[in-house]
Order: structure tokens, then sequence, then C-alpha cells
């Protein structure tokens, strides 16, 4: 069954798919640098009133915690990924790379991004993981 | 093929230029048209002691009238975070509404994070990353003293984090300076080596353009002209550094390579030039260019038909070569074109002992931003240590 993007079973989901990847369990192996933290601005005409916040708590190569937060929880983490919602779709769509997106002007990052190119693999697979999950979109 | 079949960019040259021998002139007209009346000027030691800030200086007015109501001339070569933080404060006491930089490299990027905590009111530190800045920051003139960086019209900005021992980044559109004066009378000073490196780095920025695994034909377009420009008059510049016109068009050649590469990226040799350069204090340009060559052959069997392209501009005729000679023949281009600036070829040259080769040296330089455009993908940073030493 199809589960809306952000939601607190999509991420249920997320984990699931990160933790069943073989790719992400080699590709994150040594990363150690803490939470990741997507950021999805409000979009209230698609039913999305505030900015939602996933966090990701990653360990090598193992997502050992995943929830909603708020923003301003997210903006705590080391590392802080922010779209909108159309961007996001295209990230889960595989339809645009999350380090090319940041080096294009499409996603803010706050963070230190030699780490994050550094792990561009592990990245990813970290979106190829969201493909696996059986998204409903909510402007669809 | 060239591009791939979904080719898809965004492409963004905002920067106004103002070309011209003499057109420093302009600067206060530029600084006006942007809303600014009291100007910070940034620059280093150098350029003072040639005496360019004081035309500067003169040609903004000071006093009653005048534009120019302070100097923050303490940018060293490796710009920090407490260079920055300093001039923002002198900014602020001096109650500037605009910023004019004149220098290199390193000037032009403390002045954008001048202009980030001005116009945010923020710490520099809270927009390390990627796109943080929501709005139009601080107007900031550039006036480059060198022909090379780009930085003029370019998104990046580098600067070191002294007290953690590494350099943060700052990406983001609105970093962008507004106005870039390219006037050749303020590079005439140049002494060859420094005009034959920063010259190099420009041929770098083109020919990374060109392979980056987001080149797009705009850029190239850019990139192309760029190389010829450099082929043509890098060795004049190098040869007579008065010829204004020679000068002029290194100017241009280094603007328009650094839009190619704002937009299309850079790959291997700048994250080889980055980290070797840091540790074995090489000047980037330099670097750059004893790594291109290296890096050109190392990447041909994934894009030859780019390096193909590369040659002719270079004016190679690559028609009669199949694609392994096209690459050899840029790549050869590159290094006889270094060469004949005066600069040597070899990481041995510059006092690099092959023992400082080492595994740890290629994987740092896979922590590199610029990696992730490289043609080839870069899996195994063993496989970096061959190019280490082709190019000891
Ligand atoms: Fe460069």
């Amino acid at each position: 069954m199809s589960v809306p993007f952000p939601s607190a079973d999509w991420v249920v989901k997320y984990k699931e798919a990160i933790n069943g990847s073989a790719a992400y369990k080699a590709a994150g192996a040594t990363w150690e640098k803490g939470v990741v933290a997507l950021v999805c601005t409000k979009k209230p005409e698609i039913g999305l009133p505030d900015d939602v916040g996933i966090w990701l708590d990653l360990h090598q190569g193992v997502c050992r915690d995943a929830k909603l937060v708020a923003v301003g929880e997210a903006q705590k983490a080391p590392f802080c990924i922010t779209g909108d919602y159309a961007r996001w779709k295209q990230v889960v769509r595989k339809e645009l790379d999350p380090v090319k997106g940041m080096m294009q002007g499409k996603l803010k990052l706050k963070g230190d991004l030699a780490t994050i190119v550094k792990y561009v693999k592990a990245s990813q697979e970290l979106v190829e993981c969201c493909s696996k999950v059986d998204t409903k979109f909510l402007d669809e | 093929m060239a591009y791939d079949a979904d080719l898809n960019f965004n492409f963004v040259y905002r920067t106004k230029i103002v070309f011209g021998a003499g057109s420093l002139r302009e600067a206060p007209i530029e600084v006006a048209a942007l809303g600014g009346t009291r100007v910070l000027l940034v620059t280093d030691p150098g350029v003072v002691k040639l005496g360019l800030a004081k035309r500067v200086e003169a040609a903004l007015g000071q006093g009653s009238g005048g534009m120019h109501v302070g100097t923050y001339a303490d940018v060293p070569s490796d710009s920090s975070i407490d260079t920055v933080e300093r001039g923002a404060a002198l900014g602020r006491e001096m109650k500037a509404d605009a910023v004019v930089s004149v220098g290199g490299g390193s000037v032009i990027d403390t002045a954008k994070g001048i202009a980030i905590c001005l116009g945010t009111g923020h710490r520099l530190v809270e927009h390390e990353g990627c796109n943080t800045l929501s709005k139009r920051l601080t107007p900031h003139v550039v006036i480059p003293t060198t022909a090379g960086t780009g930085s003029e019209v370019s998104y990046a900005a580098v600067v070191k984090d002294a007290e953690k021992h590494r350099k943060i980044l700052f990406v983001d559109w609105f970093i962008i300076p507004d106005t870039a004066i390219l006037d050749p009378e303020l590079t005439v000073g140049l002494p060859p080596k420094l005009t034959a490196a920063t010259g190099m780095d420009a041929l770098t920025h083109a020919v990374e353009s060109l392979h980056s695994l987001q080149r797009e034909p705009i850029a190239d377009a850019l990139a192309l002209h760029a190389i010829r420009l450099i082929k043509e008059y890098l060795p004049q510049a190098v040869e007579n550094g008065k010829d204004l016109h020679v000068r002029g068009q290194m100017l241009i050649a280094a603007n328009i390579a650094g839009c190619a590469f704002s937009n299309a990226q850079v790959g291997l040799v700048h994250a080889m030039a980055h980290t070797a350069g840091a540790r074995f204090g090489i000047h980037h340009g330099h670097a750059n260019s004893i790594f291109l060559p290296h890096v050109i052959r190392y990447n041909g069997d994934a894009c030859a038909d780019r390096y193909r392209l590369a040659a002719e501009a270079m004016g190679v005729d690559t028609r009669a070569m199949n694609d392994d000679a096209a690459v050899e023949a840029a790549a050869r281009a590159c290094a006889e074109l270094a060469a004949r600036c005066g600069l040597s070829a070899r990481l041995r040259d510059v006092g690099v002992a092959e023992s400082a080769i080492t595994a740890e040296l290629a994987e740092a330089t896979t922590y590199d931003g610029s990696i992730v455009y490289n043609p080839k993908f870069v899996g195994e940073s063993a496989s970096l240590i061959p190019v280490y030493k082709a190019a000891w």
C-alpha cells in the first residue's frame, strides 16, 4: 500500500528500506558524522500546512532511528538539507541527485559540504532506498 | 554523445561586466547604480604596495561627496573566518552599504564573506553550506588584479577555519558579485610567474568545464573561447606584461572561463590541486597546471570527445587522430603551454618528495567537492596514486 510523503508512515517504511539495503550498508559503513535531517517546506494547498523535518540517525551504514520532527529540531542536526515539495519529489523519484541539487541551488545544505561530497555514493543509495518506498505524493 | 539525452541545466551569469583600459573610473558609477553610497574597500597588502588601492580610493572619492569610507587591507593569501569577521566589523563601524574588492581570489572571497555578514547581520559560519541565503546581499563590485580565478563571477567562496584546521565552503547564487570591472591597467603589475600560474588556473577552469559531468552547451561555448584566448594571449602576457591589449584579453578569458565553471563545475584537477596545493604550499594555478595533463590522460577513455574539442581550441588539427591520439594531443598542448609560460611541470620541481605521495593524500583528495563532477567516477582513492606519481 502506498504511503504519503512526507508522513510518519513514510518515515517508518523508509527506515526499513535503508536497513534492508546492502548497498547503503556498504556505502555508509564509515559514516560516523551524525544525524542527517531533511526539511520539506510547507505547501498548504496540497495539505502540508507546516514545514516538516525528517530525522535520520545514520551510523556506520545503519539507520538507528528515523522520525518526523519539527523544523526547529531538524535544524539542530549537523547536516540539514532543505527543499520545497517539488524538489523532494524529484529526489524521491530519482530525478534529482541531492548533491548536484545543492550545487545547482535547488536544495539548501546547512553543514559541511566536503563531508557530504565524500559520501556521495551513500547519498545516492539513500535516494535509491526512497524509490523503494511505495510513495503517494500529496499533489497527485 | 557530448551531452546526455536528458540534458537539463540551469545557467546563471549574473555579474555585470564592465571592460576596458581605465574602466576603473567607472567604479563610483557602478556602485551608485547598485544603490551604494558608502564603500568599504577590501584588498591586500600587495595591492596596496602596488599603489592600486590608492587609485581605487581616489576613483571612489573621499570626504564629502566621495564614497570611500574605509579600506580593509588585511587579507592574507589564504583568507579565514577571522579575516572576514574583522572586515565585516570595520564595515559596520563605517556604516558601509557597499563593498568593492580589489585583488585576487582570496580578496574577492573575503569580500563575498563580508557581504554575507553585512547583508544578513549574521556571523559568517551561520551560512556555511549551500544556498543558505534568501536575499540579495550588500552590493559587491569586484576589480580583479589577476586574470585567473574567475571568482568575480562565481557562486562559491572558500575560507579557512583556522581553529578547526579545515576549509569551509559557501556555495550560493546570492554571493555572486553584482559587477566586475575588468580594467587591464590593474593587471600590468602582475609578475610573469603569477601571470602564468593564474592563467593556467583559467585554462584549467575551461578544460574542466568541458569534461565535467555537468557540462552543457552554454558553458562549453564560453570554455572553448576561453581556451582559444588563453592559448593565444597567455604566453604574450607572460612575455610582455605591460601590453594592455594582451592583459585585457586574459581578463576576458579568465572571466568567461570562470562563468563556465561556475555553471558546469570543475573536476579532479581541482580536487588534486586543492589537496596537494594546501599540503605542499603550491600556488593553486601552478598546481592545476601540473595536474591538468595527467588528469586528461586518466579521464581520457571517459570523454575523449571533450578533449578533442579542447585540443582543437588549442589549435591542434585532430581530424586524422583516433580518440587516444586526440586525448594525448590535448594533454600535450596543455603541458606545452605551461612550459612556454615558464612553469615547471612536475611535483618534484616544486619541492614535493616522492614519499609524500601516500594513500592518505589520495584519500584526502576524494573529500574535495570538485571530485563529484569528474567524468570518471573515482570509486577507490588508490586509483589516484598513479596520477599523483605521474605528476611527480
Ligand atoms: Fe581554480
